[in-house]
This record gives structure tokens, C-alpha cells and sequence, in this order.
């Protein structure tokens, strides 16, 4: 397949990118990939939970 | 949350033939954003239709977003009447698409997938290219974070294999 011709958008975006999170998931297997969006899955589901709780105590 | 393991095994067992897409392609792939459903585009042919049909209703299908108590089927005739599907299950969130913007059918893609053997299971997932120009062709917005970060996947991954 043909690369893409570079985005000044997403060129712009790229920047802002953690390298080094994607070097470590390159080192994981696919199976690995997808515990670790599970954990974040869960940990944003906990983040949203403590939120709401404290937005009904103030 | 999504049960990723037992929608790919649901949708497995029962013979699908899909191509995960989306959120899920790119953890797939390596990226790190968080994502909550499981996109997949599966082959619009009627023994297919049959087996998507099959795979999901056990798992109380329903229209993500919808209020509740509509008198929704998830059967034979719906997916035959309609093309894209987002949907809510007991396993969690799910987007049965018959046609993506930017890529097309499953048979438009299947040369772009690759197999990848997860949860004791092969499924075709879409290719790193070919994702990046799909998510470029919706010209989303909100897609320009996963694109960029795609594509420094792609360059990570061409440069540990020029070393």
C-alpha cells in the first residue's frame, strides 16, 4: 500500500504523541495490548464513579 | 465495560466473518487511547447475516442510546433491513457495520486484514495502513488524536524493523 501523503494537521498532533507509551506496547503481544485497555477501562469507569459521587456531595 | 474476549469469542464461535475495526484495531495495533466498544464490519451475505444474527442473541442486543422498551428485534430481517448497527449487549458495546466510510465492505477490506490471535481465538483485524486511511477519510475530528498516534505507530514500528 501507497503511504499517505503527510497532514500539517496530524503532523501537528504527532508532536503531542507519547513515544514512549507506544514503545512499550510494541514490546507486548496483542493479548497484553488489550489487558492493558481493560485496565484503563476499568480505572476510567472508577475515575467516572468517584466523580459522580463527589459532584452529588457539593 | 467491554468484554473484548467474549464478544470476539461469540462472534468466533458462531462463524462471523468480521473485521475488527476501529478503537479496538488500533490497541490491536499498539496504540494507547482508551476505548469502549468493539467496532467491527462484518460480510453483508445472508448465511453471515445468519450467524451475526445467531451470535448476538444470546447476549440481549439493543440500540445503543435508544430509550428503553422499544420494540427492537435483533433477528434475520432487522440487519437485513438496515446496514450499520450500534448496539449495546451483556458483554458490552458493539458497532456491527456493514459498510465503513473511506474503506467500504468487508470484501473491500478483507485484502488489507491481517489475522491476529488473541483470547485463544484468530480474528482478522484491519491492517495499520489501511486503518489510518480510513480514519483519515471520515475526517473526524475527534479522529485526528487516534490518527496521529497511528501514525507514529506506524513509524516506531518501520523503524524497529530497519534496526
Amino acid at each position: 500500500m501507497a503511504r499517505l501523503e503527510s497532514d500539517p494537521v496530524i503532523e501537528a498532533y504527532k508532536k503531542d504523541v507519547d513515544r514512549t507509551l507506544l514503545r512499550e506496547n510494541l514490546k507486548r503481544s496483542v493479548e497484553e495490548r488489550f489487558q492493558s485497555l481493560i485496565a484503563l477501562q476499568r480505572a476510567a469507569e472508577e475515575l467516572r464513579r468517584a466523580g459522580r459521587e463527589a459532584s452529588r456531595r457539593t | 465495560m467491554t468484554d473484548f474476549a467474549g464478544l470476539l469469542r461469540a462472534l468466533s464461535q458462531a462463524g462471523v466473518e468480521f473485521i475488527v475495526v476501529g478503537g479496538a484495531a488500533a490497541t490491536a495495533h499498539g496504540s494507547a487511547l482508551l476505548t469502549f466498544d468493539l467496532d467491527v464490519v462484518y460480510r453483508r451475505s445472508p448465511q453471515n447475516i445468519q450467524r451475526v444474527a445467531a451470535a448476538l442473541a444470546p447476549h440481549a442486543p439493543y440500540l445503543r442510546g435508544a430509550p428503553a422498551g422499544l420494540p427492537f428485534r435483533w433477528d434475520v430481517a432487522t440487519i437485513e433491513r438496515g446496514l450499520n448497527f450500534t448496539l449495546t449487549t451483556d458483554l458490552g458495546a458493539i458497532d456491527f457495520l456493514g459498510e465503513i466510510t473511506g474503506g467500504g465492505s468487508y470484501e473491500d477490506l478483507l485484502p488489507h486484514a491481517v489475522v491476529l490471535k488473541v483470547f485463544d481465538l484468530e480474528c482478522r483485524c484491519l491492517g495499520l495502513e489501511k486503518l489510518i486511511e480510513v480514519k483519515r477519510a471520515a475526517g473526524r475530528p475527534k479522529d485526528f488524536e487516534a490518527i496521529a498516534q497511528l501514525e507514529a505507530l506506524l513509524e516506531e514500528r518501520d523503524n524497529q524493523e530497519s534496526r
